[in-house]
């Protein structure tokens, strides 16, 4: 049996009934308790566990963010909640240099079981410093595992096994999918990591697509199917661990593909999910393998500017179009 | 021993310090490292310290004042008394703070003494000094003068050169009027600070040009930053052909066909040549769309061709380590007791090829035939009877001092192993109908992924 829920509504599912389960998972950060977060999403959480297990901090992030690492080591499994993540920069050496890295230089000793939950995405006309992506900057971490849940059952599901993996996982969540409705399952289910999930099959181009790309992708596979041209949506679920033998599977089928991903194009998860595919399918690749991110600019305040710079379906499916039709993408 | 206190360069282009606030007053004692005052300027208040111990005296700027770069506001010293006269108020400079210690005698043209009658005194005028180019720079090579002794100069003219660990700089004179003095030679290391030049306001009756130290003379050609590029393009790289590749892929226009990487591994597959789409004035870029297309081309282009024999053959080549396999064996034979490397051999080459029931193998001139069990076990593979007619023949050259063969297709595939070196060179020789390409290639591939790697065999 599923019903539909919102994404916030999920995420807290699953973070309640982990802490009903567990009673060494807590939750610390910025207006957890009270508040619930600026986005509602740990309602009534306080009210259940009480402020011993939902803790709110002062603003500061690598004051809390640290506790969570120090938490975690001695036998907790903390929720650390960074309200954005823009703030992600703050906490680099308490992700970076001591979670992602205290088990391999304790020898196996100090494992840091904590969630790092935070956010991503644009178009919320949040600005500059509270409207970036930056998933790929901790994916580039070894050590760090990374979720993107692209809907409420994602969420919920990923969360949980987020909860209960022995390694410090960051979860990022699309801010302006918290409201958008998805349907989950009653009974308990969790979603390993490094499952791609194929939202859409299709034969004649692949369009992986993280967290809310996945919408975009899958709304560009519509158009495209109007016209003949059949589109396969993959979501790879996790950044780190990624499902490398779906997405290439995939990718030797349709010998095309596009991958779609919020955080700036420069540098990021696309580049490298795009190398990936040139190296492990090269030889069954029939055109370039294309990247959309969000353009390499400071995010804009202005609206009007800010819609020009994340992906978009119709962007999307033009280059899809272009692709298929075997058009020649750049200057020989 | 009395020394002077000027204004310092704190910044790359500060020209004057705004005295903030004097820390010592006149007659006071200092010890070295006293901070004397305090000096603002674009970017930031900064203390500066004394360089030695005395008294300060002939205080010339008080707080508020804003002093040009180099200029003597002060002197440290040997009693509270000793105020010697203090230099003119657009004197020329000191020795800066931090190089006062090391420069030895010839601390540049500040000096406190009276002016001296006689060639060395020196003209009047705007001290220019060896700029602080870097963070950590404390001296800078005088690349070249830009004026001569005696030339006017506006205050954006480049004066000199200078080079740092990082770069060369054009320095701006910083003051208009007349070069009256250049106390350092191209060529020579200045320390950071050190007064080089002294700019005159009028044009000066006499001038002087003297090295800034008694050093022996430095290398004094400046580096040359910008050897000559080689003025003949350079040749392309021959283009490594994939030895396995029959593709010939010059085009029409003689330039490599642009095609995608499936079409290009689809027509070597079926060993189409992707320029027949290019002489036909296929637009370009090529895809697996083409394909249909090409074969047609193909067909057609093959049949007048008077070679149908070699179009019908293959021959692809893959390298091993030679040293995989060599362990292997030893390693068969001593512990797992199977001491035949022929044996081995056939074993390797048949597994996961189901066709392949008999193979030949020829070493040091003679011919043996095994039966190669489905079950990939080596330990099963068997000495067949002299007649059996063999699916493979397996020509071991190892020590030869061939390189690589060219022999042809036979009656049956031939896979030789060739090289004496570190590297094998491994090369699958059969008629077109004997493999389909996909077959060849795996065969081949399998074949020397086994030799470099035997115990993936086992796994």
């Amino acid at each position: 049996m599923s019903r539909e829920t919102t994404l916030s509504k999920a995420v807290n599912e699953a973070i309640a009934e982990e802490m009903r389960r567990d009673p060494t998972v807590f939750l610390l950060g910025e207006d957890v308790a009270e508040a619930g977060t600026p986005f509602k999403v740990l309602s009534g959480l306080v009210e259940e566990f009480g402020t011993g297990r939902v803790i709110d901090t002062p603003i500061s992030e690598p004051g809390f963010v640290g506790i969570a690492v120090g938490a975690a080591m001695t036998g907790t499994r903390p929720i650390v909640d960074l309200m954005f993540g823009d703030f992600l920069y703050l906490v680099m050496d308490q992700l970076c240099n001591q979670a992602a890295k205290s088990y391999y230089m304790s020898g196996g000793k100090l494992n840091v079981p904590m969630v790092l939950r935070t956010n991503m995405g644009a178009t919320r006309r949040s600005a500059a410093q509270h409207s970036q992506s930056l998933q790929a900057l901790v994916a580039h971490i070894p050590g760090l595992k990374v979720a993107m849940p692209s809907s409420a059952y994602e969420a919920k599901g990923l969360m949980k096994t987020a909860i209960r993996d022995d390694n410090p996982v960051v979860i990022f969540e699309d801010k302006l999918m918290y409201q958008d409705k998805a349907p989950v399952p009653e009974e308990e289910y969790l979603i390993p990591f490094g499952e791609a999930a194929i939202k859409r099959e299709g034969g004649d181009i692949t369009l992986i697509g993280t967290s809310s790309m996945v919408q975009v992708a899958l709304k560009a596979a519509e158009a495209l199917s109007a016209e003949g041209i059949s589109a396969e949506v993959i979501d790879p679920r996790t950044l780190v661990p990624l499902d490398e033998e779906t997405l290439v599977r995939s990718v030797k089928k349709t010998s095309r593909a596009i991958v779609i991903d919020e955080g700036h194009r420069n540098y990021g998860v696309t580049g490298e999910i795009a190398a990936r595919l040139n190296e492990r399918a090269f030889y069954h690749l029939d055109a370039p393998v294309l990247r959309f991110g969000a353009m390499d600019v400071p995010v804009p305040f202005s609206p009007a500017l800010e819609d020009l710079t994340v992906p978009t379906p119709e962007a999307v499916a033009q280059a899809a179009r272009t692709l298929c039709r075997g058009e020649l993408i750049h200057a020989a | 021993m009395p020394h002077e206190v000027i204004m310092p360069a704190l910044g790359m282009a500060q020209d004057t310090g705004h005295i903030v606030a004097w820390r010592k007053a006149p007659g006071d004692k200092v010890a070295e490292g006293d901070i004397l005052f305090e000096v603002e300027t674009d970017k930031a208040t900064m203390e500066v310290e004394a360089q030695g111990a005395g008294f300060l005296t002939s205080v010339t700027a008080e707080a508020g004042a804003d002093v040009p770069v180099g200029e003597v506001i002060a002197r440290i010293a040997d009693s509270p008394d000793d105020t010697a006269p203090p230099p003119t108020a657009n004197g020329a400079a000191g020795t800066a703070p931090d190089t006062a210690q090391d420069t030895g005698q010839n601390t540049g043209p500040g000096a406190a003494e009276p002016p001296a009658v006689g060639a060395d005194a020196l003209p009047e005028g705007a001290a220019v000094i060896m700029p602080t180019l870097g963070m950590s720079q404390d001296s800078g090579l005088l690349v070249a003068w830009h004026k001569a002794p005696g030339d006017a100069v506006g205050a954006d003219d480049v004066l000199f050169e200078v080079e740092t660990d990082k770069s060369v700089a054009e320095v701006a004179a910083g003051h208009d009027g007349y070069v009256a003095a250049l106390l350092a030679e191209a060529g020579e290391d200045v320390p950071t600070g050190r007064t080089i030049a002294i700019i005159s306001a009028e044009a000066p009756e006499r001038t002087v040009t003297r090295r800034a130290a008694d050093a022996p003379e430095a290398a004094a050609a400046p580096k040359d930053d910008a050897p000559a590029v080689a003025t003949a393009a350079p040749q392309p790289p021959d283009r490594p052909i994939a030895k396995t590749e029959p593709v010939d892929e010059t085009g029409a226009s003689g330039a490599r066909p642009l095609a995608s990487p499936k079409l290009r591994r689809l027509a070597l597959q079926e060993g189409l040549d992707l320029s027949l789409l290019a002489r036909a004035g296929h637009p370009q870029p090529f895809h697996a769309r083409d394909l249909d297309r090409l074969r047609a081309l193909s067909r057609a282009d093959a049949a007048p061709a008077a070679a149908p024999a070699a179009a019908s053959a293959r021959r692809l080549t893959a390298e091993a380590e030679a040293q995989g396999f060599a362990a292997f064996a030893r390693w068969a034979s001593e512990v797992a007791g199977v001491g035949d490397e022929a044996a081995l051999l056939a074993g390797l080459a048949a597994a996961g090829h189901d066709d392949l029931r008999c193979v030949a193998v020829t070493r040091f001139g003679r011919t043996r035939r095994y039966a190669v069990p489905q079950t990939r076990a080596l330990s099963g593979v068997t000495e067949a009877a002299d007649d059996a007619v063999p699916d493979l023949t397996i020509r071991d050259l190892r020590g030869a001092r061939l390189a690589a063969v060219e022999m042809g297709p036979e009656a049956t595939p031939v896979l030789t192993l060739a090289g004496h070196g570190a590297t094998l060179a491994v090369t699958l020789e059969c008629a077109a109908g004997a493999f389909e390409a996909d077959t060849a290639l795996a065969l081949l591939t399998d074949f020397a992924g086994r030799l470099d790697d035997p115990l993936r065999h086992l796994l």
